[in-house]
């Protein structure tokens, strides 16, 4: 049976001949554009309000809230206080007792940083790191806080930070996504969300690979040990043959929005998202393609290594990314939530961390991207200093720690502190809207005048907040 | 519109009162503890198991009566009055347990341990009272009449419809609401929508499948007044509508067929409660009925042993969530469980996220502390049956409930044979023999001293009992003579109720005083008693909030009827009706719907006839841009929000248009079928990634986790958590999926055979597959844009060589057909709802 149903001449004989080619050609016009990247579409490069030092971001984000007493905020007098009862002035924390980090501190670098044994390797960069000591976010609970640290509030949808990012920027290479989130927790589609922004501004996820849906994925079989972007490739038909097909699908979206009236930002969404999926297709697998990367290079990310394997391959595909012209990049790495285990399972994160984001700041300064990279690491929040049980610490949202390398940040320094035990910033607090505002900085963007108009009035990634740390800036 | 602030609760600091938890205890009781046991604690345990100890041992605090009951993480009671043996500190005195020998250097004398003893079997008085911890800390305190002022904290009233400018164009009192609201912003509302719009509307609304074209049709020729409400009535009446809806209700139950969390144990019955919803809402169930059953179907009066086994099943709402399986301390287990029956109950049926008054009063709601542990009792008071087998990923197993076989409920599995049970039972007794011998060789090695405790043999002994657990768990799924056994999920009361001390900062460690079970205090009327007669309270609860009386659950169940109706909910936060959630746009309307939801019986399928059969729902989602301008975000119901359909109704439409839907309920869930032939979930999951079958995608297995990537790409929620509104995000992946997926390319073969197969002129097939995929014909533009891909395409595909052949062209042309029909699945029409 031929399953051709319509033969080219029954075609011609029975639809309206009057209509014909023209008409269709002028739907093609509408999209004559297609092939070449259209270098005013909504992701086309733009200018910052003033020069940015940084062009692009790399965030490692560790979900979990990792405890800062134990990493980057030496404490001295949790040490010696170690078993005593927190103060009551820790407010809601109650009867505790305090409890000295288990890993011993040691100053870095010509700065003289202090840095704890679990970042051996990180520490080296110490005089390229800013630890911001100072940092605070509003809710001690990680849904909320997490969503707070991406998006600035802990309750309304709003847009994430990378997609502010690349709504004020756009992305220099139009055949990849500007924003690309790798294993970014399942649940938390906010964290890399456009909400009112048009949609083309939401991160692209890429799953597979990473730490806790890593481990489930390989026991179940599910995704891939290595990152992949899903369904990146066709099995059947030629990239031409794709374009016809594509070209045919844009068509009837088109005139879909005609039949709406004309506008409608979901066809408009869908339209767009075809077109950068197409591009993708040829792009992305090139991108994440770590064949070419030399042994040292792999060797560097501590890639092969069972501990770091997985996150290397992350850090080295970010650089890739980076290197590639995609503006924002952010990492998730699960797990950091040591409410018990704190001493295996601490030291099991930060094992799978360091060399990666080491090697990560050594390829970054050697290719002279660090500059202008600006690579930040956090979480949304820290941890007590008393403990929790005999091997844990709580939730710490008043006082914790994030630095930040490259980008037009200053290297070597400290900023803002915590009390003496670590609960509290009580000097120069950072507080996420404050971080916001200085990261949009750092890229040349003015967190106030970043705004979209939406349902009456102007929306800003820092609401009515912020404020710019100057005082870190190179 | 944006960023309502929340009203003020009203906080005054307080010191917190001295809460007094002595017993009665008789001057001769108080004697014999003051002489023989209290300088005991002091002398020999305090050191370790005292507030004053540098470092609190397992958990266990014996310098407060309730922390010498609650007992450590093991879990176990620290001390059970009346019973020695269920007395974990006196079997530790005994030193009979060798894992388990307190004091550690020094067996107490046996006098000592004689008296402690007698005075457990005395009723362990016990005159010491605990101190409230952070008693510096300063407790705010909520002034529960000023909450009590909240909009959604008093009862729904029905008010007067307003008057409207406009004559003629309301058909029902909703309108008359909504209208009212468009005028007096200046805008006006947009025409109806057309015939076809509106049938695909309603049929994707309550059925998440597209119309066939005969429907479509038929309602099109269909004149009369009557003709909406007939085909509502009709796809209200078919069983389609239980999968779309019950589906709706699933992600506000957080449905998942395993555990999540770090562990992720498969939850092999936990389709029972999946049919359940469906039924509940096939059948219309009453909704105040529907939620009682969910809470405390166990507890409730029966007609016949079928309708028991079902109003069982229903509590597998609490048994579903996920669990920490992993966590060494029963207890913390435990905690963490009844806290996530909290939250997901009082999401799900309140909209108030009573779970954030865990560790301290509510920051936002009236909502203390106390309230929350007066609930907790009530869930520590029921025995939670969720059935995993002991596994080294699973420290907290449990069984299941067995239903009564003259239930004669449905099963997932098949009979097995005498001999099959014969093979499955002889594995069982040598997979557990060999778990045996090992113990005792690893038991023998330890004895033998030298470094005995070899994680090597530790893993593989573990291992051999792990098996043995396994083929046990699976043994018992048969009845004698190889039938299965009807097992569900599922919560069933405890003997004997208790009630849970006030943890501080919800650390298990830091007990304070005992809170009766009880109700949420700013729900009920002042002075009305909230305190639990008996039984865990699961019932009172049921009737608590399965109630006229109470001032939320209509009004949060009306409103997710409505978004899931219009696209947005009255209240946009469908789940937050507490301070921090939104207000609502038309907090008239939503009275209106909650009275009348009420009214009706709690009928969900009369509140959606009644939804759908004004003009609010059947206007057009034209653009307008006067109306736009004013309201881009449509709160006012100008238009009808154009929406995308959800994860489910996209790959069930493609599997319906293709004409390749398996339109029949699954019994049961491959998770059930995984011990069937031992493969397990892995492999499981891979066959399913490759295959998932024809069947509607309600019956996929949900992992929680492991969600299908169809699911996924199209934003299935987080099955974790309570969702009442999906997000829908536009992002490349989803292109690619249907792009590239073979899934896709498999389905989209199958729309090219039915239409290479419809017999007629090549534009009545078009029109055809126009009228599959979008309850319409095809424009003129389409068939222009169509016709210009069908020159190009085939001539794209066909190789150099094959363009010579007959076959090398038929080739084409069937590729051509399948890529047209893949396009018409691929574009924004397909996915959006007008």
């Amino acid at each position: 049976m031929n399953t051709f149903p319509f033969s080219r001449r029954e075609f011609l004989r029975t639809t309206s001949n009057g209509f014909g080619y023209l008409a269709f050609a002028a739907l093609a016009g509408e999209q004559a554009l297609r092939a070449a990247p259209q270098p005013m579409g909504p992701l086309a490069p733009k200018n910052p309000h003033f020069e940015g030092r940084a062009k692009r971001v790399i965030f490692l984000c560790m979900q979990g809230a990792p405890s800062h007493v134990d990493t980057f905020d030496y404490k001295p007098k949790l040490q010696s206080d170690t078993g005593k009862a927190a103060p009551s002035t820790a407010g809601r924390y109650g009867r505790a007792n305090l409890m000295a980090s288990p890993w011993e501190f040691k100053q870095r670098g010509k700065s003289g940083l202090w840095i704890s044994e679990l970042f051996p390797n990180v520490a080296r960069h110490a005089d390229d790191l800013c630890v911001i000591n100072s940092m605070a976010t509003d809710i001690p609970a990680h849904p909320q806080a997490f969503n707070q640290l991406h998006t600035g509030t802990t309750q309304f949808i709003r847009p994430s930070l990378g997609a502010w990012t690349l709504y004020g920027l756009g992305t220099e290479n139009q055949n990849l996504p500007g924003f690309v989130t790798i294993n970014p927790p399942g649940n938390a589609t906010r964290t890399y969300g456009s909400a009112f922004l048009p949609a083309i501004y939401q991160g692209t996820k890429i799953a597979g690979g990473g730490g806790r849906g890593g481990a489930l994925a390989r026991r179940f079989g599910g995704n891939a040990p290595t990152a992949t972007v899903a369904d990146i490739k066709n099995s059947r038909y030629s990239t031409a043959a794709q374009r016809e097909q594509l070209d045919l699908i844009q068509s009837l979206n088109k005139s879909r929005q005609k039949l709406d009236g004309g506008f409608s930002p979901e066809v408009e969404g869908v339209i767009e998202s075809y077109e950068l999926a197409f591009r993708m297709q040829t792009e992305v697998p090139n991108v994440m393609n770590l064949d070419d990367e030399s042994a040292s290079t792999k060797k560097l990310y501590g890639i092969g290594d069972d501990a770091t394997d997985t996150f290397g391959k992350q850090c080295l595909m970010a650089r890739k990314f980076a290197e590639a012209g995609v503006r924002f990049i952010e990492i998730t790495h699960g797990n950091w939530d040591q409410h018990f285990n704190l001493k295996t399972g601490l030291e099991n994160n930060c094992g799978e961390i360091d060399t990666p984001i080491s090697g990560l700041l050594a390829d970054l300064k050697q290719r002279d991207m660090l500059k202008d990279t600006l690579v930040i690491w956090g979480g949304e929040f820290g941890r007590t200093p008393h403990s929790q049980g005999t091997d844990g610490r709580d939730h710490n949202n008043k006082g914790f720690t994030m630095w930040m390398a490259g980008g037009g940040v200053k290297g070597g320094m400290n900023y803002g502190a915590t009390d003496d035990y670590g609960y509290e910033a009580v000097e120069n607090r950072m507080h996420i809207h404050d971080w916001h505002a200085t990261v949009l900085h750092l890229l040349g963007l003015n967190h106030e005048k970043l705004t979209f108009p939406y349902a009456g009035r102007d929306f800003r990634l820092t609401d009515v907040y912020g404020s710019v740390a100057k005082e870190i800036l190179a | 519109m944006m960023n309502l602030r929340p009203a003020i609760v009203s906080i005054s600091l307080t010191l917190p009162l001295a809460t007094s938890l002595a017993q009665e205890i008789s001057q001769e009781h108080l004697q014999f503890f003051e002489k023989n046991i209290r300088p005991v604690l002091i002398e020999s345990c305090y050191k370790c198991h005292s507030a004053e100890s540098d470092k609190v041992k397992g958990g266990l605090l014996l310098d407060s009566r309730q922390g010498a009951i609650l007992g450590g993480e093991t879990g176990d009671p620290g001390v059970t009055p009346g019973r020695p043996h269920d007395s974990s500190i006196f079997t530790a005195m005994t030193w009979e347990d060798e894992d388990m020998q307190m004091p550690p250097k020094q067996k107490l004398p046996d006098d000592v341990i004689a008296n402690f003893k007698k005075w457990i079997e005395m009723g362990a008085p016990d005159p010491r009272e605990t101190q409230v911890a952070n008693a510096t800390g300063g407790r705010r305190e909520i002034d529960m009449a000023e909450g009590r002022k909240h909009w959604a904290f008093q009862k729904p009233e029905k008010s007067t419809p307003p008057s409207v400018k406009t004559d003629g164009w309301a058909k029902s009192d909703i309108d008359l609401f909504v209208l009212n609201r468009i005028e007096e912003a200046g805008l006006h509302p947009v025409r109806d929508a057309d015939r076809p719009t509106l049938i695909r509307r309603i049929a994707f609304d309550l059925t998440g499948l597209p119309p066939t074209p005969d429907e479509v049709r038929a309602f099109v020729e269909d004149k009369s007044d009557e003709a909406v409400k007939r085909v509502i009535d009709m796809y209200l009446d078919s069983a389609r509508f239980g999968e779309r809806w019950g589906r709706h209700w699933l992600d506000v139950a957080r449905y998942g067929e395993s555990s999540g969390k770090e562990s992720n144990i498969p939850y092999p019955h936990a389709w029972r409660y999946r049919d359940y919803v469906i039924d509940a809402f096939n059948t219309d169930k009453p909704y105040d009925q529907f939620l009682r059953e969910q809470i405390a179907g166990d507890l409730l009066t029966f007609e016949d042993k079928r309708d028991q086994a079902e109003k069982i099943v229903a509590t597998g709402f609490l048994a579903i969530g996920p669990k920490g399986h992993n966590n060494r301390d029963r207890r913390q287990f435990t905690a963490d469980m009844v806290d996530e029956q909290i939250d997901a109950l009082s999401q799900s049926m309140l909209g108030l996220t009573l779970a954030c008054a865990r560790c301290h009063d509510h920051k936002f709601d009236p909502v203390t502390q106390k309230d929350y542990y007066a609930l907790a009792g009530i869930f520590l008071s029921s025995d939670t049956l969720y059935g995993t087998p002991d596994q080294q990923q699973n420290n907290n197993p449990s069984t299941l409930i067995e239903l009564d076989p003259e239930a004669a409920l449905p099963a997932a599995i098949a009979p097995i044979s005498a001999s099959e049970l014969a093979s499955l039972k002889s594995q069982f007794e040598s997979t557990s023999e060999t778990a045996q011998t090992m113990q005792r060789e690893a038991l023998a090695m330890r004895q033998q001293g030298g470094t005995q405790n070899n994680v090597a043999t530790f893993l593989q002994t573990r291992a051999a009992r792990d098996r043995a657990a396994a083929v046990e768990a699976d043994l018992q799924l048969f009845n004698p003579d190889g039938t299965p056994r009807t097992l569900a999920m599922g919560v069933l009361d405890k003997p004997t109720p208790i009630n849970s001390p006030l943890l501080v900062r919800g650390d298990i460690s830091q007990p304070s005083e005992i809170v009766p079970r009880g109700l949420v205090e700013v729900l009920c009327a002042e002075g009305e008693p909230l305190s639990i007669a008996e039984g865990s309270g699961r019932l009172d609860l049921a009737w608590f909030i399965g109630s006229k009386e109470n001032p939320l659950t209509a009004r949060v169940m009306a409103n997710r009827i409505w978004l899931k109706l219009t696209g947005q909910g009255i209240v946009a936060t469908p789940d937050n009706f507490g301070i921090m959630g939104m207000k609502p746009t038309h907090p008239e309307l939503l009275d209106y719907l909650a009275v009348s939801f009420m009214e009706n019986n709690w009928s969900i399928k009369s509140l959606i006839r009644q939804i759908m059969l004004s003009r609010t729902y059947q206007m057009g989602s034209t653009y307008d841009a006067t109306n736009y301008a004013a309201d881009p975000d449509n709160k006012l119901h100008w238009r009808m929000d154009q929406r995308r359909l959800d994860a489910e109704a996209i790959r069930d439409a493609m599997l319906a248009v293709s004409g390749t839907l398996d339109p029949y309920p699954v019994a049961g869930s491959p998770v059930a079928r995984v011990s069937e032939d031992r493969r397990g979930l892995a492999q499981l999951l891979g066959e399913l990634a490759a295959n998932p079958g024809q069947t509607r995608s309600i019956y996929q297995p949900i992992i929680r986790d492991q969600i299908p990537e169809f699911l996924t790409v199209f934003d299935f929620p987080d099955a974790s958590l309570v969702n009442g509104s999906r997000d829908t995000t536009n992002v490349p992946s989803q292109s690619l999926f249907l792009l590239n997926n073979p899934q896709a390319l498999k389905l989209a073969d199958a729309f090219a055979q039915r239409i290479g197969k419809f017999q007629g002129e090549p534009l009545e097939r078009l029109t055809h597959a126009y009228m599959l995929a979008f309850s319409r014909s095809p424009t003129e533009n389409e068939l222009a844009a169509i016709r210009a891909f069908w020159m190009r395409f085939p001539e794209t595909v066909q190789t150099r060589a094959s363009k010579y052949s007959a076959e090398g062209k038929k080739e084409a042309q069937g590729l051509a057909l399948s890529a047209f029909c893949q396009s018409l699945f691929a574009s924004a029409e397909f996915r959006l709802l007008n």
